[in-house]
């Protein structure tokens, strides 16, 4: 009797695999070769992506109750919280989300950075992914501006107020925004739309150039991967550039760098390290918003005389900055000019860091000034930390 | 139908797709830009009486004001800062100077308030400041910004005085600034 009912799922597959060629597409997909040493360091961009995903998914269905109004969007999102059964767990995985989305992006960047995979001819995936993570932190702190309550208030205020700062049309940018003089009703919509519409098609844009360009010149690695082990490094890489399988070898580049020494298929090697890591990440985000949640603090009230605003933590090192750049000129010196220099740097370090050497301790006029950036916004956010916190 | 040259091909495409281009683009762009030629609603709120409010104490009340861009969403309260500012004080002086402040800051616009415990080297107004508790501003109180980040003294709201029906003082308050901040 069981085997009358058994559904025959072999040639529903292959009805559909005719139609639709998934295998050839699963084929594609999944078989390439990686390096084989240091695959656990290269699951961070893998879990950026499901991070994203889940911020996407959590995002969605966030709209189906938030409000983006000056009085309403406290009031949905209060809600929210209290009577929605599960709505402080989704909105506290958005939050949470975004959290560890930023630590696993700067953690990507790191070992990217410190493995100097950017180079030639990976400097477009480099330049992609700054822009990507540029286009992150946008979409952190137009999320942050949104809840209505105070602390989100006060961003609003500081954020929109920045602009301002511009020389000749800042004015006129802050007036854009804010949708009139104060915060106000158009403030919410605008900074909305620029939330849920117009950056999350930069970033899938941005996420599908990057995937491409990583697939076109494949994994890099890091500097073991191209180790010789005999005594005639030539020919052992002449033979490692005959036997390598797609995407390697790589084009444009110094031989020593074409192909890894040793590679693995991608399925199922670094897929299930892949797997692994993001699964312990979502269950991070899933565990610290049913703990820990996404706080909501009164509602807007932009008169008061008591509540001390506090940026989020990862925008503590600019704050900081702004406390310490008194004067106009100095307020503008310090909003544009120092993060402005940075970032060019940042996502033009593919044509400065230009010599094939790979190994962080031969590059050490590109890793100490990247350490001092990192250790001038580590020191930012300790003063910006004992300043509002009064440690 | 003639046929078509390469040229007249590719020029004709690329005029037609810098007008749908165009038909895009006006009408979005003028819509973001919509607000820059949209009138103010000017709006005004009384606050008072003020004739308790102690000379050089600056004394916070709260107007409601609607907002004068977008759509009405009603009154916004916002703070008011009396200060009856006497430079020296003792008898045969000037009168005090009226300042109605707002408690924004100058520097990010967040909001300060006053905290009287300063005390000065015997000049009044060297007593108490305004402080902005997001990037640390100071302000005397006559608005002169005296320390960190604000790059000028606190702005006024544009205002007029006057007597009520129960002979008491009041003050009226309109949305804007006297200065631009």
């Amino acid at each position: 009797m069981v085997e009358a009912t058994k559904v025959k799922l072999r040639p529903l597959y292959q009805w559909l695999d005719d139609r639709m060629g998934i295998s050839a597409l699963m084929n594609s997909a999944l078989h390439e070769a990686v390096p084989e040493q240091g695959g656990w360091a290269y699951t961070l961009g893998s879990a950026t992506l499901i991070l994203i995903a889940l911020q996407i998914v959590t995002g969605i269905f966030l709209t189906m109750m938030y409000v983006p109004s000056f009085h309403e969007s406290y009031q949905s999102l209060h809600y929210l919280q209290t009577n929605d059964l599960f709505g402080a767990w989704v909105r506290g995985m958005h939050l949470w989300g975004s959290y560890t989305l930023m630590l696993v992006i700067g953690l990507h960047m790191i070992r990217t950075f410190m493995t100097a995979s950017y180079k030639r001819p990976r400097e477009l995936n480099w330049v992609s992914g700054a822009l990507l993570f540029f286009v992150v932190l946008g979409l952190a702190i137009t999320g942050a501006m949104l809840p209505g309550d105070q602390a989100a208030y006060w961003t609003m205020t500081v954020v929109t107020n920045i602009p301002h700062y511009i020389p000749f049309i800042g004015d006129y940018i802050r007036w854009l925004w804010r949708g009139g003089k104060f915060i106000g009703p158009i403030t919410f919509t605008r900074t909305y739309g620029i939330h849920i519409w117009l950056l999350p098609p930069m970033l899938l844009g941005l996420i599908g150039l990057h995937l491409y360009l990583l697939r076109r010149h494949g994994e890099f690695g890091a500097w073991v991967n191209y180790d010789t082990e005999g005594p005639d490094p030539d020919r052992e890489i002449a033979a490692r550039i005959a036997k390598v399988e797609p995407p390697y070898p790589s084009r444009d580049v110094d031989p020593k760098f074409a192909a890894p020494n040793r590679t693995v298929d991608f399925f199922p090697n670094q897929v299930f390290k892949d797997t692994l890591v993001s699964l312990l990440l979502v269950a991070v985000v899933f565990v610290m918003a049913l703990l820990m949640g996404a706080p909501l603090d009164g509602p807007a009230n932009p008169a008061t005389l008591t509540y001390v605003p506090t940026p989020e933590w990862f925008y503590l090192p600019l704050d900081q900055l702004l406390v310490l750049g008194p004067q106009t000129w100095l307020i503008a010196f310090v909003v544009f000019v120092i993060p402005g220099i940075t970032a060019t740097l940042f996502i033009l370090l593919p044509f400065i860091d230009r010599s094939p050497e790979r190994n962080p301790l031969r590059r050490a006029h590109i890793i100490v000034p990247g350490l001092f950036v990192i250790f001038m916004m580590v020191t930012l956010s300790v003063l910006g930390i004992n300043r509002l916190y009064n440690l | 139908m003639a046929e078509l040259s390469r040229r007249e091909m590719l020029i004709g495409t690329a005029v037609g797709g810098g007008a749908i281009t165009l038909m895009l683009a006006g009408p979005v762009v003028g819509f973001l830009l919509s607000p820059l030629f949209t009138k103010r609603r000017t709006e005004t709120a009384v606050i008072g009486p003020i004739d308790s409010v102690p000379v050089n104490t600056p004394t916070p009340f709260i107007a409601r004001l609607n907002e004068g861009d977008g759509w009405n969403i009603g009154p916004i309260p916002r703070v008011v800062y009396v200060v009856k500012y006497q430079q020296v004080v003792g008898p045969g002086q000037p009168p005090p100077t009226l300042l109605v402040f707002s408690n924004t800051c100058t520097h990010m616009q967040c909001d300060v308030h006053w905290d009287g415990t300063f005390v000065g080297a015997g000049d009044p107004v060297l007593n108490g400041r305004f402080i902005c508790p997001c990037h640390g501003g100071l302000y005397l109180m006559n608005g002169t910004n005296i320390y960190g980040p604000p790059p000028s003294p606190l702005p006024q709201w544009v205002h007029e005085v006057f007597t009520g029906e129960d002979g008491k003082t009041y003050v009226r308050i309109q949305n804007d600034f006297t200065e631009k901040i």
